[in-house]
């Protein structure tokens, strides 16, 4: 399969501050790819990398073949990006929005209107063309900026915490669009604190921390590397404790040795590799 | 032609918003130097022994100070709300387009506000004086000063993180050049030191170089021009920098 993003040994310091500490991974076209990590964890800083406007002090990524140091306006027109804040002026209505990011792409100006239309209807954003974007909810402005982010119909779309604050109708109705765009063939690269928005959307996922990437695969392979079935319990203080085994034989064994404690068997979940890795605590990584 | 091309693909955005409220940004524009106009020109000119021949000095002068005050503020102030506000800023640099179109592309709507606004007052001062001589030159030096200040303004704009900062600039460096640049009485009036100070500050030789096409007894300097070209050259390479190396 065509790698779409290749990350090669990155590293990005601010001062002496290493931010990112020489990560490298793949995105390969049309799947979509989670990027997962806590605040702090620099994936908005790798992601600002890829779409090429922060500079980096070694390594190298290219989009398509494109390198992005060399060759980045050929890199840029493969790109789409929303951005975790809102980034549409909010001055101007929707459709000035769009047709903007569209003039922003070049696409030829006979078929600006057609284009927008277009890509406005994909995601039934008719009613609000002409609102402007100021006047919207928080879940149509997200709609509008992923609509100018794929106006020029980019190879790679990346969504950084696009569900972010959303209520949860909002954010059902982002999963369904991004399920959707990538069935149309759009690679999604995707930042998110939302382990279930990982767990549900990704083919595969990303962990970074402090910097460094600390696991990559897909849901099962990263279930693997702790075990496939956990045995949540407590301790004489009422404080949770996990422990995770390879088989459901071997959790039923040791939950046998439990005796009165109360206990519970389960799949592992996402959710369970990334605390595990990152040692973070909470359902929300922040 | 790409660069003039993508110059106004990045001004597009500024040109609706300006369309869909052209009587606001007009008026914000005007007011204040029809006001300058009225009071200098009739209220203290009208104290002097000829008062035809200081409208006719200060026409210019207002018109120079107009390409000041149409373009710094309209400029810093949207770069700042789409900078810090917007985020929308962040789009343009997503986009391919050549850093140089950038620029230019977000002088733009300064220079359309001060071409107009300036094209009014030139009306205006050629009905209440006809001895002035607007003639195709004028809108060269509109141009030129135009953006120069919007130059200004994109630099105010990127390096500033507080709307209150702005307002200190203004307050500091663009009030008092409006006043003291040669724009409402000749600077030979002034003691040598201050003078000199003065003779650095851009507007200065923006009202030069208006009074030198308009006025039929004062001469263009090569002075003037070549330090509004040596002001834009230095605000240009700034501006690229900050672009170039994201510190914006």
């Amino acid at each position: 399969m065509n790698r779409i993003v290749e990350v090669n040994n990155l590293v990005v310091r601010f001062g002496d501050f290493t931010a990112v500490n020489g990560i490298s991974f793949d995105v390969k076209e049309g799947e979509i790819f989670g990027f997962l990590g806590p605040n702090g964890a620099g994936k908005t800083t790798t992601i600002r990398t890829i779409t090429t406007i922060q500079e980096y002090d070694s390594g190298s990524v290219k989009i398509d073949g494109h390198d992005i140091k060399t060759e980045y306006l050929e890199a840029r027109k493969l790109i789409g990006i929303a951005q975790q804040h809102i980034s549409l002026d909010k001055d101007l209505t929707v459709r000035q929005n769009l047709k903007h990011h569209a003039i922003l792409h070049k696409i030829p100006r006979k078929d600006i209107d057609r284009v927008v239309k277009e890509t406005a209807d994909i995601l039934e954003l008719g009613e609000f063309m002409d609102h402007k974007v100021m006047d919207l909810s928080g879940g149509w402005k997200r709609k509008a900026a992923i609509v100018a982010a794929i106006i020029h119909n980019p190879k790679i779309l990346l969504l950084d915490e696009p569900t972010a604050g959303l209520d949860t109708r909002s954010r059902y109705m982002l999963w369904d669009l991004v399920r959707m765009l990538n069935a149309r063939g759009t690679t999604i690269f995707l930042t998110t604190h939302y382990i279930e928005e990982a767990e549900s959307l990704c083919d595969r996922v990303a962990i970074i921390n402090h910097g460094k990437l600390v696991a990559i695969g897909t849901t099962d392979e990263l279930r693997d590397m702790i075990g496939k079935v956990a045995v949540d319990t407590t301790d004489d203080n009422g404080k949770r404790m996990v422990r995770y085994f390879e088989t459901r034989e071997a959790a039923k064994d040791f939950s046998a040795t439990l005796g009165e404690r109360m206990f519970s068997v389960r799949r592992t979940t996402l959710e369970d590799v990334f605390l595990e890795i990152t040692g973070e605590s909470g359902r929300k990584l922040q | 032609m790409s660069i003039l091309d993508e110059t106004y693909r990045v001004a597009w955005g500024d040109l609706q918003y300006m369309k869909g409220n052209i009587v606001e940004v007009l008026l914000s524009s005007l007011i204040g130097p029809l006001l300058y106009l009225l009071a200098f020109g009739f209220g203290i000119g009208g104290t002097m022994d000829d008062p035809n021949s200081y409208v006719l000095y200060i026409i210019p002068g207002i018109i120079a100070l107009t390409t000041l005050s149409s373009t710094f503020s309209t400029v810093s102030m949207k770069v700042l709300v789409q900078r810090l506000f917007y985020m929308s800023f962040d789009e343009l640099l997503l986009c391919p387009i050549h850093i140089t179109s950038i620029i230019l592309g977000k002088t733009v709507q300064g220079i359309v506000r001060a071409l107009i606004s300036c094209t009014i007052l030139m009306v205006v001062g050629w009905i209440i004086c006809p001895d002035v001589k607007p003639g195709p030159w004028v809108f060269l030096a509109i141009i030129l000063g135009s953006f120069m200040f919007s130059l200004l303004g994109l630099l105010a704009g990127m390096l500033t993180n507080k709307t209150q900062n702005l307002s200190l600039f203004s307050s500091i460096v663009v009030v008092p050049m409006t006043f003291l640049c040669g724009t409402i009485f000749n600077l030979d009036v002034l003691p040598d030191v201050v003078a000199g100070i003065i003779y650095v500050l851009p507007l200065t030789h923006v009202s030069n170089l208006m009074r030198g096409i308009m006025l039929p007894d004062y001469t263009v300097g090569i002075d003037s021009i070549i330090i509004i070209l040596i002001y834009i050259a230095v605000m240009f390479a700034f501006c690229y920098y900050l672009i170039k190396k994201n510190k914006c």
